[in-house]
C-alpha cells in the first residue's frame, strides 16, 4: 500500500466520519438564513396560525380581537381598575380553596413564575434580581403592611396591579390567583382576613 | 485497443463525475433533510433580546414570558406589554443598553407588535400541542435545548416526525424532568432551597415515565385539541390528562 492510497483512505474515513457526526447532531452549524425547502409539500398552508401575519385581514393579524362589547367564551376578565380598592374588598369573594398540598403547590408554582423576579422566592423583595438591577423600593411581602392586607385586597393587587406593579390577570386565571394568595399567606404565616369590608366584618 | 490517453481520460472523467454525483447526493440527501437543515437556525431578531441574561442570569421563569404554554397548543412569544412590565421601571445602565431597548420602547409606544422571527415550526399538516407535554411535566429543555444559556435562540432539536416518535416510544431516554426555571407544575410543594437552582430536577425521570406510561398503549381517536380539564380542587392536574398514542391521527388531523 503506498502513501497515496493511505491518504485517500484517510480522506474517505474523515468524510464518512463527518457525515456521521452531522447526522447524529454532534456537529451543528448556525445559520441566520431560513432552511431551504426543496419540496415544500403542504408545510405552509393558507390558514390562521397563532401569532403570525395573515394577508387575509387588513391589519395583518391572525389573532382576531373580540367584537366590541362582547367577551370571549370562557373568559373571566377582571373588570376593576387599579383605584377600585373599596369595591374590590366586597367584589372579590374568597372562594376558600381547600388547604391541601396541591393548592399550595399550585400557588408556589405560580408565585415563583410570576412574582419571584421582583419579590423573590420568599417574598423578601430586597434579594430579588430586579432590586439588584436598579429597581429600588419594591416592597417586601413579608412586611407588616402586606401582612395586614385582606385576601380580597391582595387578590385585587395581583389582578389589577398597583403603582408600578403590573396586572397579572392576563397571565393567570382567577383560581390560580387565589392559589397564589393562599401560598403567600402560608409564607407570611398569617391567616389573613377574607375581606376588610365592613359588611363581612359584621358577619 | 484505445489509446492510453483516452483510457486515462475515461478514468479521470469517470472519477470526476462520480465525485460530483457523490457530493450532490450528500448535499441533497443530508443537507436538505429537516433534521440537518433546521437545526442551528438562528435568525437575527428585531430586538437583541437575550435569554442568557433574562432566563439564565436573572432566573425569570420561562412561563413568565411564555405563559399559556401550559393551557394551549401554542406557546406564545410575549407581547411588548410583558416586556414593559419591567422595562417601564428598570432604567438602562448605559447608552449601549438604552439603544438595545429603544426598538422595544418605540414599538410599545406606537402600539405596534414587534415582528419576532419565528424559529421552531412544525409543518402545517402536523399538530403539536404544548399543554399536553407541559402537563406531563416534560421540561422545555427536552425539546428546545438549554435556552437559558443562549444569547440568541437557535433551533436545537430537529422537530422531525422521527424525533417525536422516538420520544413517544421510549420517553425515558429523551425526557428532562421539570426544572424550577421552566415553571412546569408538578403538583407537589417544593423545598425552598432548590428553587434557585436551574439545574435541579423536580420530577425524577423514572417516576415521570411511569406516569406517562399509557403512551405505549395507543388509544385511538381519544385526542382533542382542548385538553379535557381534569382537575383536583379546581385546578388542572397534569398527571391525569389522557393518553398519547403513536396513532397517525394524533398528530395529523
Ligand atoms: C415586575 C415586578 C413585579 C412583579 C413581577 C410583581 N410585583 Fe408585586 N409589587 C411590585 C411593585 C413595584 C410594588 C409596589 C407598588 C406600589 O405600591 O407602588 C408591588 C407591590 C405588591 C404588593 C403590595 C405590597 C404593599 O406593601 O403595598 C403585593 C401584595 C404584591 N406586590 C404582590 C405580588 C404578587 C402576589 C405577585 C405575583 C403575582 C407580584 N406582586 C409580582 C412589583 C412587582
Ligand atoms: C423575559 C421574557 C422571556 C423569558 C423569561 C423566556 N423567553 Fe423565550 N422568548 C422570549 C422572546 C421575546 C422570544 C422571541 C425572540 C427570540 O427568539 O429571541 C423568545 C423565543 C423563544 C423560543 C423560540 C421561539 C421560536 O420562534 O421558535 C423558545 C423555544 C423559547 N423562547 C423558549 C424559552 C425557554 C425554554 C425559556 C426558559 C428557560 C424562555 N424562553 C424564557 C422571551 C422570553
Ligand atoms: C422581569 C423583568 C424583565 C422582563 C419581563 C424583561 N426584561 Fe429585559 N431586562 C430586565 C433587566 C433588569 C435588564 C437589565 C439587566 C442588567 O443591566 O443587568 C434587562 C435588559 C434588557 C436588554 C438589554 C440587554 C443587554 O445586553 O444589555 C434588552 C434588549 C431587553 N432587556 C429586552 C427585553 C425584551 C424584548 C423583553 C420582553 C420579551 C424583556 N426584556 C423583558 C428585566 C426584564
Ligand atoms: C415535547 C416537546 C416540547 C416541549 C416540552 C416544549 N416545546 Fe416549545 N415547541 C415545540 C415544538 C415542536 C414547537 C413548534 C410548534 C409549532 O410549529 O406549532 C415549539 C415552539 C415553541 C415556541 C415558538 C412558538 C411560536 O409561535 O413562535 C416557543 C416560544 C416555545 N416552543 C416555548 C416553549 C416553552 C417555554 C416550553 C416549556 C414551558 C416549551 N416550549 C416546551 C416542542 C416543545
Ligand atoms: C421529550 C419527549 C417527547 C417529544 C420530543 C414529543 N413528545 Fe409528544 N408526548 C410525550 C409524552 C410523554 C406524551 C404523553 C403525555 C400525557 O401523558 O399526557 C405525549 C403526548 C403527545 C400527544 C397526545 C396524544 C394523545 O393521544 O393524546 C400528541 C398529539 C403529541 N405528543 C405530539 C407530539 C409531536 C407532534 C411531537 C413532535 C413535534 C412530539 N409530541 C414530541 C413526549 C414527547
Ligand atoms: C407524534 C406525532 C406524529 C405521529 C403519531 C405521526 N406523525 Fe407524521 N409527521 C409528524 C411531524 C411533526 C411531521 C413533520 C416532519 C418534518 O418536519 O419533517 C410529520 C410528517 C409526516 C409526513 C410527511 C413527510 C415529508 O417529509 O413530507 C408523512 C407522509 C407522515 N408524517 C405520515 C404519518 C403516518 C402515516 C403516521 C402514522 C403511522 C404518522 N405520520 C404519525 C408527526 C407525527
Amino acid at each position: 500500500m503506498n502513501a497515496r492510497n493511505i491518504i485517500l483512505i484517510l480522506i474517505g474515513l474523515a468524510a464518512a466520519g463527518f457525515v456521521a457526526l452531522v447526522l447524529s447532531g454532534k456537529i451543528m452549524w448556525f445559520s441566520t438564513e431560513p432552511p431551504v425547502e426543496i419540496n415544500p409539500n403542504m408545510d405552509l398552508q393558507f390558514k390562521a396560525i397563532p401569532q403570525s401575519g395573515n394577508t387575509f385581514f387588513s391589519d395583518r393579524k391572525s389573532l382576531r380581537e373580540p367584537v366590541e362589547g362582547t367577551v370571549p367564551r370562557g373568559a373571566e376578565p377582571y373588570t376593576l381598575g387599579v383605584g377600585d380598592i373599596d369595591i374590590a374588598e366586597t367584589a372579590n369573594v374568597d372562594p376558600n380553596l381547600p388547604d391541601t398540598e396541591f393548592v399550595l403547590a399550585r400557588g408556589q408554582n405560580r408565585f415563583n413564575t410570576f412574582c419571584s423576579p421582583c419579590h423573590y422566592y420568599d417574598g423578601n423583595s430586597e434579594k430579588s434580581q430586579m432590586t439588584k438591577r436598579r429597581w429600588e423600593n419594591i416592597p417586601s411581602l413579608m412586611a407588616d403592611q402586606a401582612k395586614g392586607y385582606s385576601n380580597a385586597r391582595i387578590f385585587h393587587i395581583i389582578s389589577a396591579g398597583q403603582g408600578l406593579m403590573p396586572s397579572y390577570a392576563d397571565k393567570m386565571n382567577a383560581t390560580d390567583r387565589w392559589a397564589v394568595v393562599r401560598y403567600l399567606r402560608h409564607m407570611q404565616g398569617v391567616t389573613g382576613t377574607a375581606s376588610a369590608a365592613p359588611t363581612t366584618q359584621a358577619q | 485497443m484505445f489509446s492510453r490517453r483516452f483510457d486515462m481520460g475515461v478514468k479521470v472523467g469517470g472519477a470526476i463525475i462520480g465525485a460530483v454525483a457523490a457530493v450532490v447526493f450528500l448535499i441533497v440527501f443530508f443537507g436538505f433533510r429537516n433534521d440537518v437543515a433546521d437545526v442551528g437556525y438562528r435568525p437575527e431578531q428585531p430586538v437583541p433580546f437575550s435569554h442568557k441574561l433574562h432566563a439564565g442570569e436573572m432566573q425569570i421563569h420561562c412561563q413568565y414570558c411564555h405563559a399559556g404554554a401550559e393551557v394551549s397548543a401554542h406557546s406564545p412569544v410575549p407581547t411588548s406589554q410583558t416586556c414593559m412590565n419591567c422595562h417601564m421601571a428598570v432604567t438602562p445602565k448605559d447608552e449601549v443598553q438604552e439603544a438595545k431597548i429603544k426598538v422595544l420602547k418605540d414599538a410599545y409606544e406606537a402600539n405596534r407588535p414587534i415582528e419576532w422571527v419565528r424559529i421552531h415550526k412544525v409543518p402545517d399538516y402536523a399538530h403539536f400541542n404544548h399543554s399536553r407535554h407541559i402537563r406531563a411535566q416534560i421540561d422545555c429543555q427536552s425539546c428546545h435545548g438549554p435556552i437559558e444559556q443562549m444569547g440568541v435562540v437557535s433551533q436545537y432539536k430537529p422537530l422531525t416526525m422521527g424525533w417525536c416518535l422516538d420520544c413517544h416510544r421510549s420517553p425515558e431516554k429523551f425526557i428532562v424532568g421539570a426544572r424550577p426555571i421552566s415553571g412546569v407544575f408538578t403538583g407537589k410543594l417544593h423545598d425552598m432551597k432548590n428553587l434557585y437552582d436551574s439545574a435541579y430536577i423536580f420530577t425524577p425521570i423514572p417516576a415521570q415515565v411511569g406516569e406517562s406510561l399509557p403512551i405505549t398503549e395507543p388509544q385511538f381517536g381519544s385526542y382533542e385539541t382542548a385538553i379535557p380539564p381534569v382537575t383536583v380542587a379546581g385546578i388542572p392536574h397534569p398527571k391525569k390528562a389522557g393518553i398519547g398514542p403513536e396513532n397517525c391521527s394524533a398528530c395529523h388531523y
